[in-house]
């Protein structure tokens, strides 16, 4: 495409009633286009290993959209630089000083991968704030969203954490990573099904007290729940630590300026082995495994009371947990999508499915054209998504019938 | 009334171009000078406005506001053309800035001088208003291809292309 279309601009001078009017061609706009990269912790860059050309390239993570990209040591260069205040000509000059010579159609070409990749700022980060965003001239969505900033402000964070998980690691964390903890833990929740057996015999008494007090019911088990959170993220830090990798950050924040949440940030684990990086996003749902069936053993030895029936409860609430946290399907990326994208090495299944489920499928079924192993895999996991909300449509619904009749 | 010969001036504006004689002398009667210096503003988007402006010397320029100091240049009119009809017909406030490129003489034609043309000259108003929609015609062509211009320099200045990636 050509680059020089004119826009004439009238610019007013501060000193007098004159103005001048400017003609700008589209180029020299772009040569002052100041691409930002996403934030840093939205991010990650590993050093692949070289090679049979000996060249360096690097393996460029969206860590929200799990979409990677490869970029070459001179596309690493410039993607350093664009922090939002260095425009495109400035980057050019400093390639040349670096490098010696320009290729016209690198900074193009990058800025459009980048843009795919979604690396690039250009929209606000939630489906809400992108719709508030749009309705500006509505005092209502600008209040929502002068609200929204003030909350996410609200994050207590430290970025200097990877001494007390070492630490904590050294105290005892280690022993999550053993072979008899995990004998021990899946004991531990054979022993919670059993006894969840036993308490559904008597579910109807023993949710009894929580439905007389609904309210503590409700605010003291999300409160127990919350705090389970938090053990579930450190457990993601202590396994970083035990592959050697380096926690860059653990804290609380309200994502999207209203989930209250706790995080921890073990994007290091990427550089290690695939293994590693499946034992740390199963090692945090794990806690819900054994703390629910902690929580539903200990209930079968409780007396009837609030007591018995708030334990059980979490118990529930954090098996509940588990089972969603290792939910793997469309809709929600969690510890079990990261496993199973680690697991079939297919690191943008999510996004591929749908684009090829959109715009291909329907066309090739049409054409009577087979599929690959690879799109039958994208095709499986749209069904599979499907199926499993479906399922938990239903089960819901089945619930909600079954309780309003007895 | 202008000086200098304002019917000649009249038969060279487009909408006053199938007038008779006799209508041109009778509208040039009601029309009024107005000596615009460079650089000066005529008036602004949303002031009010009942005059519609014929050019009779110099150059304007149409401006709307888009970012602080920063205006956007909608049109350059020179000698021949007219502007601030909208609000004529509209009663709204002005759409857009004017302001003096170089200095200029206006004539200007209020509303109320155009509703006495219209109710003594019925004909030539019909002649008038055929040849109004005609040029409202050529300016609706006209804003279609700055908005497709504008979208193009926005396209080509923030450096996205359609044309080779795939939308996602």
């Amino acid at each position: 495409m050509p680059r020089q279309t004119k826009i004439e601009l009238l610019i007013r001078r501060e000193a007098d009633e004159g103005f001048e009017v400017r003609a700008v061609p589209s180029s020299l706009a772009y040569l002052q286009y100041r691409p930002q990269r996403i934030a840093d912790s939205a991010w990650e860059l590993a050093e692949l290993p070289k090679g049979i050309d000996r060249r360096r390239t690097y393996v460029l993570k969206n860590r929200a959209t799990d979409r990677y990209i490869l970029l070459r040591e001179r596309e690493r260069f410039l993607w350093a630089q664009m922090d939002g205040r260095t425009s495109l000509q400035d980057m050019a000059t400093a390639y040349v000083l670096r490098y010696g010579a320009f290729d016209f159609d690198l900074i193009p070409n990058l800025i459009a991968k980048l843009r795919q990749a979604e690396l690039l700022t250009l929209r606000p980060a939630s489906r809400l704030r992108e719709a508030l965003a749009r309705h500006q001239k509505n005092l209502g969505a600008r209040a929502l969203e002068v609200a929204f900033k003030g909350l996410e402000k609200i994050t207590v964070t430290s970025r200097n954490v990877q001494r007390n998980f070492e630490r904590l690691y050294r105290w005892g964390g280690l022993l999550i990573f053993t072979l008899p903890t995990l004998v021990l833990g899946l004991a531990l929740a054979v022993l919670g099904a059993m006894s969840a057996i036993r308490l559904w015999q008597d579910a109807g008494e023993i949710a009894g007290p929580l439905a007389q007090h609904p309210i503590l019911a409700v605010l003291s088990v999300k409160f127990f729940f919350f705090a389970t959170l938090a053990a579930h993220q450190t457990v993601h830090g202590l396994a970083c630590v035990h592959y050697g990798r380096r926690v860059r950050e653990y804290g609380f924040t309200l994502l999207h300026g209203f989930v209250p949440t706790f995080y921890v940030d073990v994007t290091d684990i990427f550089m290690a082995s695939r293994r590693a990086r499946v034992v740390t996003a199963l090692a945090g749902p794990l806690v819900h495994l054994y703390f629910g069936a902690l929580c539903l053993w200990t209930a079968t030895h409780l007396p009837f009371g609030f007591l018995q029936s708030f334990v059980a409860a979490t118990g529930v609430l954090q098996w509940q947990s588990f089972l969603v946290c290792l939910y793997p399907f469309c809709f929600l990326e969690m510890d079990g999508y990261h496993i199973l994208v680690d697991v079939l090495g297919l690191p943008t299944l999510n996004k591929d499915s749908w684009r090829f489920f959109r715009d291909e499928l329907w066309r090739r079924l049409g054409e009577g054209k087979g599929i690959s192993r690879q799109e039958a895999i994208w095709v499986g996991y749209i069904v599979l998504s499907f199926v499993s909300v479906s399922a938990f449509v239903l089960f819901n619904l089945w619930g909600l019938t079954h309780m309003g009749s007895s | 009334m202008p000086t200098s010969d304002p019917v000649a001036f009249l038969k060279t504006v487009s909408v006053f171009k199938d007038l008779a004689e006799p209508h041109l002398v009778a509208l040039a009667l009601r029309l009024r000078e107005r000596v615009l210096k460079k650089g000066e503003v005529l008036f602004r988007e949303g002031d009010k406005g009942d005059e519609l402006y014929l050019i009779r010397e110099g150059t304007v320029v149409i401006s709307k506001p888009v970012l602080g100091r920063v205006e956007q240049v909608l049109a350059r009119m020179g000698p021949g053309d007219f502007f601030g009809e909208m609000s004529l017909f509209d009663q709204a406030p002005r759409s857009a800035t004017v302001q003096a490129e170089t200095t200029a003489l206006l004539l200007c034609l209020d509303r109320e001088s155009l509703h006495q043309f219209i109710e003594i000259s019925p004909r030539a108003a019909a002649a008038f208003f055929f040849q109004m929609v005609q040029v409202f015609t050529t300016r609706l062509r006209e804003s279609g291809n700055l908005v497709a211009e504008v979208t193009r320099w926005g396209l080509e200045a923030t450096g996205l292309d359609f044309e080779t990636k795939p939308s996602r």
